[in-house]
């Protein structure tokens, strides 16, 4: 079957080269076309495909509560920044039952920089069900053959990538930090932190397509949204993709009630490690980050110690954050905490140990007993003194 | 026929360990003690809960090379039946798809079990793939983020979970035979006892599987099955930060800070006090 989106001439001849309109064709565009794959090599449990056969940058979106959500949003960056080296667009996918927010969604996805989004729907999906979405995904991308697909890894992308993957027999490469592309063979690099953060691996799928990556929340920016952009809607029956009958339902669904901001969305984080030792080292924290506005989090070893909730754990195996100010209190900086604190705006270190590896990634570092300076941290917050 | 239970589990090195060679920058992976993967004994403990309950039988499955015995014994040490261990070198090397792959068609060989249990995530790689993958190879309906085993019916073919997303939890009813990802740090796993360790080293409960049990095509397992492939490794790109410090007196460490800050237009003071500007 002819699937559309397919890499043809005409879709090339529609991509001009920047700046040479009609002139050559790009040689990205050329290595990509002629790209062949030796079928005898590859398992024969799969379907041998030609990755000329692929086309186009898929983002696939994830509603919350109705709305698209932000990680969504921001995967539209790498996915622009892959599909103008790949010479090919940006497409977003979203799946649901419920039109009208389909539809939302799909304007956002636009308005920040999707060119097309194809939209898969159903009654039979108004609620989410990993296995079922997962299902229909594989069989659209199945059909519709994109190059590139990226998930956001936030819960739900990390349970639903994994499964659309496998089920296309492609490679899937988790919480990317930087996405490139190989100019001489057209592959993707999927570029991640493996085992300890001090390195990064650059991961390929030299044979298999779609080419699947996933980033974290907050690794990315958010792209500039524009009302004023313009882009296709392309809906499409679920139905015609085959919606398994669900193995699994939700019975019952529970509010965890959440006072604060979740840190993945804070401007100000206070973050303790091991050194703040104490529940009342923490409160300390609490009070410092109640008077910047901001929230606490904690490092790896400070969860582990049962000071700090495991989901405001900052860090390789915690969360990604970008806040404008990031205060690391008796943290030692292992690579693997530092990692998540890349995207910061401003880093502060408090740690009395002078060789502590966090003074290497602080803006500014304090060599000093930790609760003397927060202390009259507080103090002066508190007293509005001039300093 | 009672509750069958199977838990994959993971011999890793512990990465706390784990140094790098500056100079060549690669792992120095001597010396360095391998563990069972964390989040894997959440789900070890997660599926013992079921048997304290329900009894039946649970028993571990791993890919890896042989000395990964060490793990299968720790975990029988914490009162799961047998283990099973999946080794061949033409499995080597293997990326998530290709390991899903050999351990799925080990677990059809063996028998599906009614659950089938798996830790979150590693704490080499972190990628959460296999226990989706696995549901796919397999075709089971699969649910991730559990924290508690609520209920189990298996004359009836139905497992009630409770799983713990960011801000709600949710009782999901899956159909067995189903995979089941533990939710990371969610359990106390319990702790490993001589008499069971004892009772590994006198029964020997440890089945070998290798590719001459299994007969898969080497195309489809190891270094050759695997879609990805790491083209090159380097070291992370570092954030230019400002890297300026102040040693000494922490009152005057404190008045620094807020100066700085304030330099930087995060801090901004107003009608006498302190506050961070909105971006």
């Amino acid at each position: 079957m002819e699937g559309e989106s397919r890499m043809s001439a005409e879709t090339i001849q529609k991509t001009p080269a920047p700046g040479e309109e009609g002139g050559e064709m790009p040689a990205i565009l050329r290595i990509r076309l002629s790209k062949k794959v030796d079928c005898e090599k590859q398992c024969p449990e799969w379907e041998c495909l030609q990755p000329s056969q692929f086309d186009k940058v898929w983002v696939v979106g994830e509603l919350e509560e109705g709305r698209v959500s932000e990680p969504s949003l921001q995967m539209l960056t790498p996915g622009l920044e892959l599909a103008k080296k790949l010479y090919t667009s940006l497409e977003a996918v979203l799946i649901g039952g419920d039109r009208e927010a389909l539809e939302k969604a799909a304007r956002e996805m636009i308005y920040h920089g999707a060119e097309r989004v194809h939209i898969i729907h159903s009654e039979a999906l108004r609620e989410y069900m990993a296995e079922v979405y997962a299902r229909v995904l594989a069989a659209y991308a199945h059909k519709h053959r994109p190059d590139v697909m990226l998930f956001p890894a936030t819960m739900r992308g990390r349970e639903l990538a994994p499964y659309v993957a496998n089920t296309l027999r492609a490679g899937i490469t988790a919480d990317c930090i930087r996405f490139d592309v190989d100019e001489k063979t057209g592959d993707v690099d999927m570029i991640r932190p493996p085992f300890a953060a001090i390195m990064l691996a650059y991961i390929k799928t030299p044979t298999r397509r779609p080419q699947i990556g996933t980033a974290r929340p907050n690794v990315f920016p958010k792209p500039p949204r524009d009302e004023t952009r313009e882009g296709e809607l392309l809906w499409a029956r679920a139905e015609d993709y085959g919606v398994p009958r669900p193995r699994s339902r939700v019975l019952r669904v529970e509010r965890i009630e959440k006072k604060e901001i979740p840190i993945e969305k804070a401007e100000v984080i206070v973050s303790g490690g091991k050194g703040v030792g104490t529940h009342e080292g923490f409160q300390m924290l609490e009070r410092l980050a109640e008077l910047l506005g901001g929230v606490v989090g904690g490092s790896r070893k400070a969860v582990d110690m049962g000071l700090v909730p495991y989901e405001r754990q900052v860090g390789q195996t915690g969360k990604t954050v970008r806040a404008r100010l990031y205060i690391a209190v008796g943290i030692s900086g292992a690579a693997q905490h530092t990692v998540g604190i890349r995207e910061c705006g401003t880093v502060v270190a408090i740690n009395k140990d002078p060789e502590a590896p966090i003074f290497q990634h602080a803006d500014y570092g304090v060599v000093a007993d930790w609760k003397e300076v927060v202390t009259e941290l507080i103090r002066i917050l508190e007293t509005g003194e001039e300093v | 026929m009672s509750l069958e239970m199977m838990v994959g589990i993971k011999w890793v090195p512990n990465t706390q360990n784990v140094r790098f060679d500056p100079k060549t920058g690669t792992l120095i992976r001597e010396g360095v003690p391998s563990i069972v993967n964390p989040a894997d004994l959440d789900a070890v403990e997660l599926a013992l809960k079921v048997k304290d309950t329900y009894g039946g039988r649970v028993r571990v499955i791993t890919m890896a090379p042989p000395s990964a015995v060490k793990g299968i014994e720790h975990v029988i040490g914490m009162g799961v039946d047998a283990g099973v261990l999946v080794t061949d070198r033409v499995f080597a090397g293997a990326d998530t798809l290709a390991t899903s792959y050999v351990l799925s068609q080990a677990i059809k060989k063996l028998g599906l079990p009614d659950l089938l249990f798996f830790g979150q995530e590693t704490i080499d790689s972190s990628t959460a793939h296999i226990p989706a993958q696995v549901a796919s190879w397999l075709d089971l309906p699969y649910v991730y983020y559990v924290d508690r085993v609520e209920e189990v019916n298996r004359e009836e073919g139905y497992a009630v979970v409770r799983r713990k997303l960011e801000d709600r939890y949710e009782w999901v009813r899956v159909e067995l035979p189903a995979v089941i990802a533990a939710a990371l740090k969610s359990q106390v796993p319990r702790p490993v006892r001589l008499s069971e360790k004892l009772r590994f080293h006198r029964d020997k409960p440890l089945q070998t599987l290798t590719n001459k049990d299994l007969g898969l095509d080497p195309r489809c397992v190891g270094l050759r099955g695997s879609p990805t492939i790491v083209a090159k490794v380097t070291w992370m790109p570092e954030v230019p930060r400002k890297r300026q410090v102040f040693k000494g007196d922490a009152r005057e460490a404190a008045r620094w800070l807020v100066k700085k800050l304030a330099e930087e237009g995060i801090l901004v003071r107003e009608d006498g006090r302190w506050r961070v500007r909105v971006a």
